[in-house]
């Protein structure tokens, strides 16, 4: 019997997931093609990304990964800055196969915690797009016009803390607020 | 007067683009962390005591540090004592402390100081760094980017040191300045972005001055220029400076720069 419940908890694990394929930069502070071409080889330089296709006009940068290769918003972000610019928007493309999501509560999808706010309950399936809403992936107005979904002091942090209560968090990792 | 009001007003109704990568000044953006880039400045000086064009070469490299911080290193050679010979050096640091930035658009200032040195006899009253004068200098920048207009104003301090076994020529209470800067860039190719491939043509005015804070002699320089950025990594500038004002004295008032940079990103 107990083999058998750890089978289904294992096979249920295994169904819920989710994979990024592709995602969407867009960086403020620049009009130049020098400076976006900044931007665009230092997104190259991260080992997970396979490509880049560049909208100089709009300063948008679409995002595509090598396959198997985890994808860390963090670092994309990181190399917009180091660049010198900023990030107003940031959205992901990621493919949900069958992920139940509450509103401003957290969930662990293959390895990385969220916090969905501003959403309805359901489950995701397929391709959805995903804005990715914490400090530095939006511009400061709007992140302070976000402040409103939710009391819990990670949107603050971007960390777990004591405000969130989930089984199995190490406290201090990091958390991605998004909506959908 | 009535010339600059022109210039201002064109550059302020224009529908383009602008661009803020300046000839005779530095705007308060940095370059890319981890990006290199090498520039080989030539001034070609009118000189009115020799009547003749001087000619500085002035190699330098520029590192991206960090977001915030930027190096650059200058040598300084130059045929003004009759060879072709280096004179000196100098070492340039900008801070970005404040950056606020939106769609094709932000407002960003910074903080920077060099240090030269230069062993060429001192002929000027005016306080050059930039290959006639040993000393330091410091001051701030503050860059505009919106979608028609690049505006860049500084203002610095310079001191003058002895050019090693040549002094100062004009007494140690000549060796402080005040240097004040304005800058306007316009986008004019291409119309429309498509690809890093397309060649931008940028034209600017930049307005330089420096008053001698024991005299109050002044300079007042209009420097206009056209740039040509190829491949989103190259840049050739050609830049042409003159005095309207120029009661502080100096050998050259007028003169071009020619200035051909190469960008390496994601060196280290």
């Amino acid at each position: 019997m107990k083999i058998l419940l750890i089978a289904i908890a294992t096979i249920f694990t295994f169904t819920a997931s989710a994979q990024v394929t592709k995602v969407t930069i867009q960086a403020t502070g620049l009009t130049c093609s020098m400076c976006s071409n900044a931007i665009n080889k230092a997104l190259k330089t991260l080992d997970f990304v396979d490509k880049v296709d560049a909208n100089i006009q709009n300063s948008t940068f679409d995002v595509y990964f090598k396959p198997n290769k985890a994808v860390n918003f963090d670092q994309l972000r990181k190399k917009v800055e180091d660049a010198g610019f900023f990030v107003a928007g940031f959205t992901a493309i990621i493919h949900f196969n069958n992920v139940a999501i509450t509103n401003d509560e957290l969930i662990v999808i293959n390895g990385t915690t969220y916090h969905f706010l501003n959403v309805q309950d359901q489950t995701l399936n397929g391709d959805q797009t995903v804005h990715i809403i914490d400090k530095g992936f939006v511009t400061a107005k709007q992140y302070k016009k976000n402040a409103g979904f939710t009391t819990m002091d990670c949107y603050k942090t971007g960390v777990v803390g004591d405000c969130c209560h989930k089984e199995g968090l190490i406290k201090g990792s990091r958390i991605y607020h998004v909506t959908i | 007067m009535k010339k600059l009001f022109l210039i201002a007003i064109l550059f302020s109704t224009s529908q383009l683009y602008a661009q803020e990568l300046f000839l005779f000044t530095e705007p308060a953006s940095n370059m890319a962390k981890g990006n290199i880039g090498v520039r080989l400045n030539n001034m070609l000086m009118e000189n009115a005591a020799t009547n003749s064009y001087k000619y500085h070469l002035i190699p330098e490299v520029m590192i991206g540090v960090s977001r915030k911080v930027m190096v650059h290193a200058d040598a300084f050679i130059s045929d003004e004592t009759n060879k072709f010979i280096a004179e000196g050096g100098s070492v340039y640091a900008k801070y970005r402390f404040f950056s606020i930035d939106g769609i094709h658009s932000h407002f960003r200032m910074a903080t920077y100081a060099r240090y030269s040195f230069n062993n060429a006899p001192v002929h000027d009253a005016a306080i050059n760094l930039y290959g006639h004068n040993s000393g330091y200098e410091a001051g701030i920048v503050a860059t505009k980017l919106i979608n028609k207009v690049a505006l860049s104003a500084s203002s610095y301090f310079s001191h003058a040191l002895d050019n090693d076994q040549n002094k100062f020529l004009y007494g140690d209470g000549n060796r402080n300045a005040i240097n004040y800067t304005l800058s306007v860039g316009k986008l004019m190719l291409p119309k429309a972005y498509i690809t890093y491939k397309q060649t931008n043509l940028n034209l600017m005015v930049e307005i330089l001055g420096q008053t001698n804070l024991q005299t109050g002699s002044s300079y007042l320089d209009i420097a206009p220029a056209a740039q040509l950025i190829v491949d989103s990594k190259m840049r050739f500038d050609l830049g042409y400076r003159y005095a309207v004002v120029s009661n502080l004295y100096r050998q050259e008032t007028q003169g071009f720069l020619i200035r051909l940079e190469y960008n390496f990103f994601n060196v280290f």
